[in-house]
C-alpha cells in the first residue's frame, strides 16, 4: 500500500513538472496600449493590455481617470485569444492626463496590479504624480535621511580615509572603519529598496496583498526615480563588493574603487530629483546638487570616522587627523555654499517665496542649522586646531574635542534631515512665461 | 525604456543561474570527495566556490532590479543575493584566514534557510497547483533541510557526509531551476497532449 502511495505521489511530481504549467512567475504584463506615459492627439479608443499568459477579468480590471479621477473606460473583458484584457474608451476625450489603473487575474490565482499613464494632447506624468498618489510622506522623508546618513557613513568615511587618514591604522581602529562603512554601504542597498518600495506603494494605491503582485515596472522603467533605484542599487552592491575585498586582501587601490564608484553612483539622487525633474532644469543644476551631496556626504562621514574610529580607537592620530580633515572641511564648506547658493537661486523664483512658501521655511531652518555648523566647524578650525597642532590629542583639550565633535555630529544629521524634507518638497512653481508682447504699430 | 529593451527572457537568467548552481555543487562535490587537504594543495582552489557563491550574489542584483513584475519576485530575489554575498564574503574569508572558527560555516546554513523560507514565502499556492507551484516548493523544502549540511559543519568540520550533503544540495537547486518555465527543453512540454502551453 505504501509503495503504491509512493508511487501515485512520484507520478503526480513527474506530472506538474511535465505538465504546461504558467511560468514561474505570475501573470506579467508584456505590452500595453496607450504605452507608458505615451502622449496621443486623439482618444486611443480602447485599452489594451497584454500579458505572458492568458488572464481573466475582475471587477474594475482595467479604470481610466481622468484629472479628475472619474472613470472614463468601459468595463473590462478577458481576449484568450490575445492573452489580454481589453476596455473601450469613448471616441473623444478631452485633452488631459489620463491613469490607467489594471488587475488581473492570473492563473496561478493571484492578482496582478498595476499602473500606467498616457496624455491627450499633453504630457502624461510619470506614475509617481498618477491620479490618486499622495506624494512623499513623513515615512519616506525619514527614509531619505537614512539613506543620507548610509551615503555619509560609506562614501564619507572611505573618503577619509584615503584623503584625510592615508597611512595605517591601528587594527581596532582599522575595524572599526570597515565596520561603519560596511553598515553605510549595506544601509544604502536596503534603504533604496525600502524607499522604492514605499514610493510603488504610494502609485499603485493597494492594500499589502494585492501589492505583493502588484507590477512595478512601470516606476522601474518609466521614471526618473526607478531608473535612479536601478542604477543606485547595482552601485552600491559594487561599494559593498570592494570595500568587502578591500577588507579582504587589505589593497587600498579596491578602496579607491569603492570611493570612486560611491560618488559616482550618488548621482543618482541628483539625476532623479528637483535639479533634474523640474522645469529650468540643466545639466548645470544637476552638477551642482551632484557636488553639493558630495561635499555633504564627505563632510559628514568625514566627521563620524573622527568621532567614532579615530578619537576612541587611534588616539595618537587625533592631532593629524583633525588638522587634515579641517583642511579638506574648508574646501567641501567652500563647494557646499558655492553648490547650495546656486540651487537656491535657480529654485526660488522670488525672494519673498523662502518666507511665504513651505519649502522655503523649512529651507530657512536649514540654513540656520548650517550657519551653526560653520560656525563650529570655524571653531573647529581657528580656535582648537593651532591649540591642538601646539598640544596634542592626548591632552584634557582632546576630551574636549570628543564631546565637540560629537555635537557638530549631531548637528550634521539634523542639516540632513531637513535636506530629505526638501528633496521631497514641492519648490516654489515658476511663474509662467510672458506671452510675446504684440507686435506695436509703427510710429506708435 | 532601455531596461525593457535589453532584458533578457526570465527562463534564460534562470538556466544561467542553475548554471551556476551547477558548477557550484561539481566544485563542493570535487572538494569533498579528494578531501579538503588534496584540495587546498593549490592554495587558489580555496576561493574557488566561496568566490563563485559571491560572484553569483553580486549578479543577482540586477536580476532583482531589472525584473520588477512583481513586488513579491523583487523582495525574493533581492533576499537571495543578500544572503549569497553574505554566505560567499564569510567563506571567503574563512578561505583568506581572516576568519578562523569554523563557525562561521552558520552563515551558509542561515544563508540556505533563508533563502528556503524565501521560496515557500513566495509561493502560495499547492503543491501541485502547477508546474511552478510544485518547483517553488521542491526548492524551498529542499533548500530548507539542506541547511542543516552546513549546520553540521559548522561543529564536525571533517564529516564527509555532511560535506556530500552541501554538495548534492546545489546540485540539485541546480536541476530544479532548468526545470522553470514551461517553454524549457528539459522537463518541458513532453507532449502536445499535455496540453495547450500558455505562452
Amino acid at each position: 500500500m505504501r509503495a503504491r502511495l509512493r508511487g501515485v505521489l512520484a507520478l503526480a511530481a513527474l506530472a506538474a513538472l511535465a505538465a504546461p504549467a504558467s511560468a514561474l512567475a505570475h501573470a506579467t504584463l508584456v505590452r500595453e496600449s496607450p504605452s507608458l506615459r505615451e502622449r496621443l492627439e486623439r482618444s486611443p479608443g480602447r485599452v489594451v493590455l497584454a500579458f505572458d499568459q492568458s488572464v481573466d477579468a475582475v471587477r474594475d480590471s482595467i479604470v481610466v481617470l481622468d484629472g479628475r479621477g472619474r472613470n472614463v473606460a468601459g468595463p473590462a473583458r478577458a481576449v484568450k485569444a490575445e492573452r489580454a484584457l481589453v476596455a473601450s474608451l469613448p471616441r473623444t476625450l478631452p485633452a488631459g492626463a489620463y491613469t490607467i489603473r489594471w488587475r488581473a487575474l492570473s492563473s496561478d490565482g493571484h492578482v496582478a496590479s498595476g499602473v500606467s499613464t498616457f496624455g491627450v494632447r499633453h504630457a502624461a506624468p510619470p506614475v509617481t504624480d498618477a491620479v490618486g498618489a499622495q506624494g512623499p510622506t513623513r515615512a519616506e522623508d525619514v527614509v531619505r535621511w537614512l539613506y543620507f546618513v548610509a551615503l555619509a557613513l560609506s562614501v564619507g568615511g572611505i573618503g577619509f580615509r584615503l584623503l584625510v587618514v592615508r597611512g595605517p591604522l591601528p587594527p581596532r581602529a582599522e575595524r572599526r572603519f570597515y565596520w561603519l562603512t560596511g553598515i553605510g554601504a549595506v544601509g544604502a542597498l536596503e534603504v533604496g529598496i525600502l524607499a522604492f518600495l514605499l514610493r510603488a506603494e504610494d502609485a499603485l494605491q493597494l492594500p499589502l496583498v494585492d501589492f505583493l503582485y502588484g507590477d512595478l515596472s512601470s516606476l522601474a522603467n518609466g521614471t526618473r526615480f526607478g531608473e535612479a533605484f536601478i542604477a543606485m542599487t547595482l552601485g552600491y552592491a559594487l561599494v559593498i563588493a570592494l570595500l568587502y575585498l578591500a577588507w579582504l586582501t587589505e589593497r587600498r587601490v579596491l578602496l579607491w574603487g569603492a570611493f570612486a564608484v560611491g560618488l559616482a553612483f550618488a548621482s543618482g539622487l541628483s539625476l532623479s530629483g528637483h535639479s533634474a525633474a523640474d522645469a529650468g532644469r540643466s545639466w548645470l543644476s544637476e552638477l551642482a546638487d551632484w557636488a553639493h551631496l558630495a561635499a555633504a556626504t564627505l563632510w559628514v562621514g568625514g566627521l563620524v570616522q573622527l568621532l567614532a574610529v579615530v578619537w576612541p580607537a587611534a588616539p595618537a592620530l587625533r592631532r593629524e587627523a583633525f588638522l587634515g580633515f579641517s583642511r579638506l572641511a574648508t574646501v567641501l564648506v567652500a563647494l557646499l555654499v558655492a553648490a547650495g547658493t546656486y540651487l537656491s537661486v535657480r529654485r526660488f523664483p522670488h525672494v519673498h517665496d523662502l518666507w511665504r512658501t513651505g519649502y522655503g521655511h523649512v529651507l530657512l531652518v536649514k540654513l540656520a542649522l548650517v550657519a551653526l555648523a560653520l560656525a563650529w566647524g570655524a571653531a573647529h578650525r581657528f580656535l582648537a586646531a593651532p591649540r591642538l597642532a601646539r598640544e596634542g590629542g592626548a591632552t584634557t583639550l582632546g576630551a574636549r574635542l570628543g564631546r565637540s565633535l560629537l555635537g557638530e555630529s549631531a548637528l550634521a544629521m539634523a542639516v540632513l534631515l531637513l535636506a530629505a524634507v526638501l528633496v521631497d518638497s514641492k519648490p516654489p512653481p515658476r511663474p509662467a512665461p510672458q506671452p510675446p508682447a504684440a507686435a506695436q504699430p509703427p510710429g506708435r | 525604456m532601455i531596461v525593457a529593451r535589453i532584458q533578457p527572457p526570465a527562463e534564460m537568467v534562470h538556466w544561467w543561474f542553475a548554471t551556476g548552481f551547477l558548477v557550484l555543487g561539481l566544485l563542493l562535490l570535487a572538494e569533498a570527495v579528494v578531501g579538503e587537504e588534496v584540495w587546498a594543495r593549490r592554495p587558489w582552489r580555496r576561493y574557488l566556490w566561496p568566490g563563485f557563491v559571491f560572484a553569483m550574489g553580486i549578479l543577482m542584483f540586477p536580476v532583482m532590479t531589472f525584473f520588477t513584475s512583481s513586488t513579491i519576485h523583487m523582495v525574493a530575489h533581492g533576499t537571495w543575493a543578500q544572503v549569497m554575498l553574505f554566505a560567499g564574503g564569510a567563506e571567503l574569508a574563512v578561505a583568506r584566514g581572516k576568519l578562523h572558527s569554523p563557525r562561521w560555516r552558520l552563515c551558509s546554513a542561515a544563508a540556505l534557510a533563508v533563502s528556503g523560507v524565501a521560496f515557500l514565502v513566495h509561493e502560495q499556492n499547492d503543491w501541485l497547483f502547477s508546474r511552478a507551484a510544485f518547483l517553488h516548493h521542491v526548492l524551498g523544502w529542499t533548500v530548507l533541510v539542506c541547511a542543516v549540511f552546513p549546520l553540521v559543519q559548522a561543529f564536525r568540520p571533517r564529516s564527509t557526509a555532511a560535506a556530500l550533503g552541501f554538495a548534492a544540495t546545489f546540485l540539485v537547486v541546480a536541476v530544479l531551476l532548468y526545470c522553470d518555465r514551461d517553454t524549457a527543453p528539459i522537463f518541458g512540454h513532453l507532449s502536445y497532449e499535455a496540453g495547450v502551453p500558455h505562452r
